[in-house]
């Protein structure tokens, strides 16, 4: 059995006419945590929105193989039942559909892919309060419409309590430090490292080095414009702290 | 006092009677309808407010999907001060379906102190529906509280990708926006009745993802 769980080849995407990477290879294994830094306009989210598959975003050449399987031939859906989740830079509202009925479709929607029966009304309560408890989230979300009036600290830790939900096998991400005070940073990675195992991954996207304290990257890869120009270990966090990105 | 609740359910080949009220005094009107898909029908509703705390108000809402046509027509007078209406009129185009809307409000010249409110909203599913509304307000008092506000729109793309991100189908992702879309007209219905017409409009909405 091979560890990798992830695999990127030769990847080149664009948006409308604009080509943003520009040949990525990245190779991710299970258990691992890498992280993907770079300044403004490197590509990052466009690398976490093919990861995903956001419509608009065009893949041009190159491969991306995810457990195998062919990840660019799958629905943003069929990769969320894959155990990919993305936990998004700025998160969407999504008015009139609270928190408990948005999760109870996402996880009915996987149950039923995978041929399991739907969880009970009471099974899904459970569950949906542990995890709420595990980020710290006051109960009374559940009643809230999808992130509409939360601040940006709420907005981020909705994130990792859905994380939490759909427990996937390769998280990313994307900019989740940015716009959180200390504390709302130490839940979020407090939330990334207990779901931490030798099976799973994640990826951290990001511009700065905070959340890098907390959730200790296993590989880092720097991230310039459309290309990976340097790999190394955690000390390359350091490396870019002191020197910036022009160095690369 | 007196409260009227009426309520028109219209299915494939159902057609409307036209309604007209009038509401006096202290009355009060509740005028429900659904437009159910494949239902080709033409509603119109004429309301006069003829005495002092009269109060109107119309909820509907339309779900099509095939090659409907329907029209929508409400015209409502406050002829009297101290009256007020609210309407509120949302629907769902799909396939090669046709809606049209023309409200009108007119808020006569002793009609002080009046309030009347409308909104009609509607969202296309397909590049072959199409939608036209005409939203008239006609005031000729000056202290009323007015408002209308009429939108022909798409389900929001941002959405259904978040959506769809965690492992929600599009059809899934789509009903959910629907339903959240259309419930503030299922707000106001006759009591006792709102779980089955909620079961109706979901059924049908289904029907046309």
């Amino acid at each position: 059995m091979s560890d990798i769980l992830l695999k990127i080849e030769g990847l080149h995407a664009s948006i409308g006419e604009k080509e943003i990477l520009k040949g990525v290879d990245l190779e991710i294994r299970k258990g691992e945590v890498h992280a993907v830094m770079g300044p403004n306009g490197a590509g990052k989210s466009t690398l976490s929105a093919v990861l995903t598959g956001k419509p608009l975003y065009e893949v041009t050449a190159g491969s991306i193989t995810f457990l195998g399987r062919n990840l660019l031939e799958m629905s943003p859906e069929e990769r969320s039942w894959a155990g990919i989740f993305l936990s998004f830079q700025y998160p969407v509202e999504i008015p009139g559909v609270t928190i408990t009925n948005f999760m109870k479709a996402a996880l009915d929607a996987r149950r039923k892919h995978l041929g399991e029966k739907p969880l009970s009304g009471a099974e899904f309560l459970k569950l949906l309060r542990s995890k709420m408890d595990f980020v710290k989230m006051n109960p009374d979300f559940a009643k809230r419409e999808v992130n509409v009036g939360f601040s940006g600290g709420e907005k981020k830790r909705n994130e990792i309590f859905q994380m939490a939900m759909l427990d996937p096998v390769l998280s990313i991400l994307d900019e989740t430090d940015s716009g959180l005070d200390v504390d709302a940073l130490k839940i979020v990675a407090d939330g990334v490292n207990a779901l931490r195992t030798p099976e799973k991954s994640s990826i951290i996207i990001t511009h700065y080095q905070k959340l890098l304290e907390y959730v200790v990257p296993d590989v880092v890869h720097v991230l310039k414009a459309g290309k990976i120009v340097a790999t190394g270990g955690r000390e390359l966090v350091q490396v870019i702290e002191n020197q910036g990105f022009d160095k690369f | 006092m007196a409260k009227t609740e009426l309520l028109y359910i219209l299915r494939p080949g159902d057609s409307f009677q036209p309604l007209t009220v009038n509401a006096g005094a202290g009355e009060e009107y509740s005028v429900t309808f659904l437009i159910l898909p494949g239902a080709d029908v033409s509603v119109s509703i004429a309301a006069d407010l003829t005495g002092a705390g009269a109060n109107v108000r119309i909820n509907g809402l339309y779900i099509c999907g095939a090659s409907e046509r329907v029209e929508i027509k409400t015209n409502i007078r406050h002829l009297v001060p101290g009256t007020s209406s609210n309407q509120i009129v949302n629907g769902v185009a799909g396939g090669q379906a046709r809606a049209f809307f023309d409200g009108r409000i007119i808020v006569a010249q002793d009609a002080q102190k009046t309030e009347a409110y409308q909104t009609n909203h509607n969202i296309l599913l397909t590049e072959g529906a199409k939608v036209e509304t005409k939203p008239q307000l006609e005031i000729y008092a000056d202290d009323v509280k007015c408002s209308h506000g009429a939108t022909i729109g798409r389900l929001d793309e941002q959405e259904q990708f978040y959506m769809r991100s965690r492992g929600i189908p599009e059809d899934e992702a789509k009903f959910l926006q629907l339903i959240s879309f259309l419930s503030p007209v299922l707000e106001d219905v006759p009591e006792g009745r709102k779980e089955e017409l909620a079961a109706l409009v979901e059924a049908s909405l289904r029907s046309v993802l």
